[in-house]
């Protein structure tokens, strides 16, 4: 009778804890599942990583073929002061271009949004719907933005001065309503990124505000006019 | 007898709990592990993915060393004429400023961090760090004066757009997971303006959300790891 009990229970032991290990490994390899990798993404989130990876790998060649030719042509003229200042003249023009430092045209678009006067149920345009649609037009490819003819660049900022009822860019850059934001890429890419469902300009809409986005076949757009300085970045 | 009764009652229950949890789990497992292997659509496509990632990874490195062996070609060439000198300086000072090479200085570390859960607060989202947040505290930073910046060592360029996909923040097209660290060179005694009494910082504090912000005399931000090519713009001639 006691010989049995013991024998009972320990077996009884013994199969809990077999039991209970096992589901400890279990729930391990259910917590290490990653979400975020590569090996549980499904067809559609697939589909979009391949063809992001297809555009970096195609833009990365592209520049490569550039930067491979700039190689061979200073090469050649490595003799001939005249060609060699050209070439660093054309490379310095480059470099302005994507600082925001010369007036640039290209295909884009023009939106235009403006406060509703008289009206005191629709908020006023404020620094963060301004931001909202610029970050949306960087996201459908902008190369170039400006916001009633300043020119926004990397550093540019955007802040309410709640007392004067304006809003602030580029540090000391008054702006006021209507704003009229123009922007160089591909139009219809830039306007969908606005309009579409979720859109900020789709949103202020929807809030009641009047807007108008023209798609343009030549859109020309300010260069950043004051000198960008580094004081903080050593060199 | 009666003891020896409630004990095997008790371990019955006990092993048909776990023999239950056991199952679940195994079910679960196999769901999940059905859909990922079994599909040989999603498979292939997993394959051609990281085939490109090698292929573009492979270019990004070749470009590297060519743009490495231009700047030499090119420092090479000025070096003998002022006038090239010149230009050949601020074509690297340009290079700093849109984010094509690295830069050093003084300025603030911020981090920001998802609250931890709190019976206070009555909507879990407010502890959540998202993108709108980040984008503040970047436009906050560049009223301070920064000069570069940097979240999660994706630099800020002028193209740089952050977007909200999951839970997940999307920058310069790459995935970036809380928590945040932005990295921002400029004036440190303004930058710190940030986490000032009523600033951004407090704001995001006030729903839960972590954000502490530390000086530092030697900050590193990396280059923009990527390529910026212009399709559309060109300059007015």
């Amino acid at each position: 009778m006691k010989k049995g009990k013991t024998t009972m229970i320990i077996t009884a032991g013994i199969v809990c804890f077999i039991l209970a290990i096992v589901m400890t490994m279990q729930f391990k390899i259910v917590n290490e599942t990653d979400i975020t990798s590569i090996e549980n993404m499904r067809k559609t989130e697939l589909q979009e990583e391949l063809a992001n990876w297809k555009t970096k790998y195609e833009e990365t060649n592209q520049k490569y073929e550039e930067t491979k030719q700039k190689i061979d042509e200073y090469k050649a003229n490595q003799e001939s002061n005249e060609q060699a200042a050209q070439l660093i003249e054309e490379e310095l023009e480059q470099a302005e271009m994507l600082m925001g430092t010369t007036d640039v045209e290209g295909q884009g678009i023009i939106v235009t949004v403006r406060d509703l006067e008289n009206e005191e149920m629709v908020e006023n345009i404020d620094s963060g719907d301004l931001i909202l649609i610029i970050n949306s037009l960087r996201a459908a490819g902008a190369e170039a933005i400006s916001i009633n003819d300043e020119r926004i660049i990397t550093m540019s900022d955007i802040v309410d001065i709640n007392e004067g009822g304006y809003i602030k860019v580029n540090l000391e850059k008054r702006i006021f309503s209507p704003y009229v934001i123009k922007a160089i890429g591909d139009p219809a890419y830039l306007e969908s990124s606005l309009i579409g469902n979720g859109g900020h300009v789709d949103k202020l809409k929807k809030a009641g505000h009047e807007i108008s986005i023209e798609q343009k076949d030549k859109v020309t757009i300010n260069k950043y006019d004051e000198e960008i300085k580094t004081k903080y970045i050593v060199d | 007898m009666s003891n020896k009764t409630v004990v095997s009652v008790v371990l019955g229950f006990m092993c048909m709990a776990l023999t239950l949890g056991i199952c679940i789990q195994i079910r679960t497992v196999k769901n999940s592990n059905s859909t990922v292997s079994q599909n040989y659509e999603e498979n292939n496509l997993r394959a051609e993915v990281l085939k490109y990632k090698e292929r573009y990874d492979n270019k990004y490195r070749q470009l590297e060393e060519a743009e490495a062996q231009l700047e030499k070609i090119r420092e090479n060439v000025a070096e003998n004429d002022a006038g090239l000198e010149e230009a050949e300086n601020k074509i690297k000072k340009a290079n700093k400023i849109n984010g094509l090479s690295e830069v050093t200085g003084a300025g603030v570390i911020i981090k920001l961090e998802d609250g931890k859960k709190n019976p206070m607060v009555l909507n879990p989202s407010d502890l959540i760090v998202h993108d709108l947040d980040v984008l503040s505290v970047i436009n906050e930073l560049k009223n301070a004066g920064a000069e570069a910046i940097s979240i999660n060592d994706q630099r800020i360029v002028s193209t740089t757009a952050i977007s909200c996909g999951g839970n997940i923040i999307d920058i310069n097209g790459e995935r970036v997971g809380a928590p945040f660290t932005i990295k921002a060179i400029g004036l440190p005694e303004y930058l710190a303006g940030l986490s000032r009494v009523g600033g951004y910082l407090e704001l995001l504090q006030g729903y839960g959300i972590e954000a502490p912000l530390e000086k530092s005399n030697n900050i590193t931000i990396p280059k923009y790891n990527g390529v910026i090519n212009f399709k559309y713009m060109k300059n007015v001639k």
